[in-house]
């Protein structure tokens, strides 16, 4: 099909589709209302907003931890508390922040970004929430009744067994992963069938934002990684629950096959939560330098050979368990190899600033701060990589350090970028970029005074997980300096959170395209409509909205009285058929609830799979039955 | 947006039964995931195994291969009863559906039938051993899919032969037939691993 020249809607016809748009599109009333939403952008808005307490609340955490080894022989938290609190820190970092935060910027930011109205299976995208939603709660839960799992995020066996846990304390720990892993297959499936199948007609593959692009390879991570961390969790839990001997070795299992399950999950997940942040961090650099990005074939295998290598690369969590040599060295090249993919991202991207015209604005100095940061981490990931160096340091704060340095500067700045990047969009107006400013500084000095020094203290010796240290260590003092980092961190995060409550009542009203990006979810209006856009676009180059006006094209004929989009096809995006997205519905939330009584209950009595499965099989029916009117017109 | 030029869409069908439609897409994604999970567990299956001598463990019988064998025959030709009612709910044939879905339905549980002959039969559970604990997880875990399945085809049946379908319940079961091909599918290695897997692996290492 090509643009037609007539047909252009008048004034009139457009005010017309206009109100039947806004009225197909309404969210419903009332609080089973609110409970039904299905738009992407009010379910992404609660991943993130749910993620970030998340993020607060491990915070907390993490400063508590950080105060109990700010001096030697402190009694602030005793070990018990310790082992609870570093471990819920990490499963909540992990599981309840990053990756669910990652997933909520793709659910709100890729249909806008691929010019359609909606994901491409709204209800499922509302169950996926309420799954992470449940999880959360059912990990705090325990929490509250002093039964925080407190075997390390990472759950190892057989400490984590029954033998040496005895009570529900890993338990709590390794259904909640049932619970978020659910919510992210859910995601996973959706992005990947949005991406493809319903992105504007002329966004053939090559014109895909690299947003976009990083969503998708992450989808796919997800979706061959996560299984494996179900079924490591599920061993644990069922050798724990039912007497099963999967990784019990007096009968037979083996306790170090749940570190491979496990890490074959674990490792591919720290990319789970880059690559999405890669992503931002170009989305960022194109709009702020003012030119297209350099080397976009180059950038897209880079992230897609990422996403094949991070699969590779699991074995060197687990160098000091005594593997075969060959091994070792097969695993010590692939985390070499994984530094060339990122190496050319990180090139590309200071060519294009190099050529660019900066706007030297928030979102780009947390961009710098990445750089920074990430340069560093991923430095010393390189000298982990290697066998003997890490059976050296292995278990002491030099690892802490390291893998700080990786995920808060390769994904926590940029999403702080990221969240100053789009908030006019999701706002409507923009954050202050002074306070802007004062609130990177004091991050990047903040998490530099904190982790730095643990670099240092591993070298000489200390390990992780210990709740205290006794004088003549000589930790004392870069142990304090990092709790002083850590008190910084928080004041940036009290100063992040200050300029979004401020800004959402007295920012600069931002318009539709605040940085005049090129991106399509720069269209539409900010915040955008349940609709997204009035007509979806038509693209005609890899920068939809770098594209003179008069050259723009739009789709018509899309009926406005119910909730359709257009599908293309997966290369070329040619549009193949008007495809109808269902109404809200509380099913989604009904099922969930079904999921949690089975997931929840099976904690203490093996039979709520049974019920729940009963339960769930009876909302998912609710879920599909089929609504009137039964056929469509066309 | 203003624009000069416009493309319009409103000549495409407003459905698709195919490949092209999301939600072949999606269900695609879901195959993948569980698929990924059933290989993850075999890996693990061979990785416990070849660090044993004796396997299975002194105690427990060698799983039976007749029955499950033949038990293959129903189930792969219930895969024709998926495709058969798939190709019909393309062309909106309510006849085929209803018999394509029917012989699915009976084809299906004749195989479960067997299975839970077989499965009785076993001489070991879950908690004897690491081994019991794989044997029964896999036909668990299958049997949960296969449950789940055969529900979603009973409720298929009863859509369309009372009359309340469209195209969406159309799509539903062309799409469903893909749900049911892995069913069908991913047994065959899981047989071959539980059944056979015991005989294969002779030797450790």
């Amino acid at each position: 099909m090509s643009p037609a020249e007539s047909h252009v809607p008048t004034a009139e016809e457009q005010e017309q589709h206009l109100r039947t748009l806004e009225n197909s599109w309404r969210h419903p009333g009332g609080i089973t209302g609110w409970l039904s939403f299905t738009t992407h952008q009010a379910i992404g808005m609660r991943y993130i907003v749910t993620a970030f307490v998340f993020l607060v609340v491990g915070g907390i955490l993490a400063l508590m931890m950080r105060f109990q080894l700010a001096q030697p022989n402190n009694t602030f938290l005793g070990p018990d508390r310790y082992n609870q609190f570093f471990t819920t820190h990490g499963t909540t970092m992990m599981f309840l922040f990053a990756v669910p935060m990652m997933e909520g910027m793709g659910i709100y930011l890729v249909p806008l970004m691929v010019g359609t109205r909606n994901v491409a299976f709204p209800r499922l995208n509302a169950f996926g929430y309420w799954m992470y939603l449940a999880g959360a709660i059912f990990l705090y839960v325990g929490v509250f009744q002093n039964a925080a799992p407190d075997v390390g995020w990472f759950a190892y066996t057989p400490l984590s067994g029954p033998e040496f846990s005895p009570g529900k304390r890993p338990d709590f720990w390794a259904q909640m992963i049932t619970f978020t892993e659910v919510s992210a297959m859910c995601v996973a499936a959706e992005l990947i069938a949005t991406i493809f199948k319903m992105r504007a007609p002329g966004m053939s593959l090559n014109r895909i934002p690299l947003f976009c692009w990083s969503m998708l390879v992450q989808s796919f991570m997800v979706i061959f990684a996560m299984p494996s961390v179900m079924i490591a969790s599920s061993f644990v839990l069922s050798d724990r629950t039912v007497a099963t001997n999967f990784v019990n070795p007096a009968e037979g299992g083996d306790p170090l096959l749940f570190q491979h399950v496990f890490w074959f999950f674990g490792h591919p997940e720290v990319y789970i939560i880059f690559i999405p942040a890669l992503g931002m961090v170009s989305s960022i650099v194109v709009a702020n330098s003012r030119r297209h990005i350099f080397g976009y074939t180059a950038m897209v295998l880079s992230l897609i050979a990422t996403g094949f290598i991070g699969f590779g690369l699991w074995v060197h969590h687990m160098f000091a368990t005594g593997l075969p040599q060959i091994a070792a060295g097969y695993f010590t090249a692939a985390s070499m190899m994984i530094a060339i993919t990122s190496g050319v991202q990180i090139f590309c991207w200071i060519a294009t600033l190099w050529s660019g015209r900066l706007r030297l604005n928030t979102a780009l100095h947390f961009v710098f701060g990445f750089i920074a940061i990430f340069v560093l981490g991923g430095l010393s990931g390189v000298l982990l990589g290697s066998v003997p160096l890490d059976l050296q340091v292995h278990d002491t704060f030099f690892v802490v350090a390291h893998f700080h340095y990786v995920l808060i500067g390769g994904a926590l700045f940029p999403l702080f970028g990221g969240f100053y990047h789009w908030y006019p969009k999701m706002t409507g107006r923009l954050m202050n970029e002074a306070v802007g400013k004062l609130n990177f500084w004091v991050l990047f000095i903040g998490f530099n005074l904190t982790f730095f020094p643990m670099h240092i203290l591993g070298l000489k010796g200390m390990p992780r997980r210990i709740y205290t240290y006794s004088p003549e260590m000589g930790w004392g003092p870069a142990n304090l300096l990092a709790t002083v980092g850590a008190c910084i961190i928080a004041l940036g995060g009290i100063i992040f959170i200050a300029n979004v409550v401020w800004s959402r009542r007295a920012g600069k009203v931002a318009g539709n395209n605040p940085w005049d990006a090129p991106s399509l979810e720069w269209a539409a209006a900010s915040p955008p409509k349940n609709y997204n856009f009035e007509y979806l676009p038509v693209v005609t180059s890899r920068y939809a909205l770098w594209t003179p006006p008069d050259e723009r094209v739009i789709v018509t004929g899309l009926r406005s009285n119910r909730r359709e989009v257009l599908a293309t096809t997966l290369m070329d995006a040619q549009p193949d058929h008007r495809y109808v997205l269902p109404p809200p519905s509380i099913w989604p939330l009904l099922t969930a609830i079904a999921v949690t009584i089975g997931f929840a209950g099976s904690v203490f009595n093996e039979w709520y799979i049974t019920w729940g499965s009963i339960l769930s099989g009876i909302a998912l029916i609710g879920w599909f039955w089929p609504r009137r009117p039964l056929e469509l017109k066309p | 947006m203003t624009a000069a030029r416009t493309l319009d869409v409103s000549e495409l069908p407003p459905f698709r039964i195919s490949i092209q439609a999301p939600l072949w897409w999606g269900q695609v994604c879901l195959i993948a995931i569980e698929a990924t999970m059933f290989s993850i567990l075999i890996a693990a299956y061979f990785y416990t195994r070849l660090r044993v001598d004796v396997w299975p463990p002194p105690g427990d019988q060698f799983p039976n291969v007749l029955l499950p064998s033949l038990a293959l025959i129903p189930l792969i030709l219930s895969a024709f009863g998926s495709y058969w009612a798939s190709e019909a709910a393309k062309k909106d044939d309510r006849r085929g559906m209803i018999l394509g879905l029917g012989l699915n339905l009976v084809l299906a549980i004749i195989f479960f039938v067997m299975r839970i002959i077989e499965w009785h039969s076993l001489n070991f559970n879950w908690m004897a051993d690491a081994f019991g604990s794989y044997v029964w997880a896999f036909l668990g875990l299958h049997s949960f899919d296969f449950i789940a399945g055969l529900v979603e085809t009973i409720v298929f049946v009863v859509f369309v032969a009372s009359g309340r379908y469209g195209e969406r319940e159309r799509l539903g079961i062309h799409v469903d037939s893909l749900v049911w091909y892995f069913v069908v599918a991913i047994w065959i290695p899981l047989y071959i691993v539980t059944y056979w897997g015991p005989r294969l692996v002779e030797t450790a290492q």
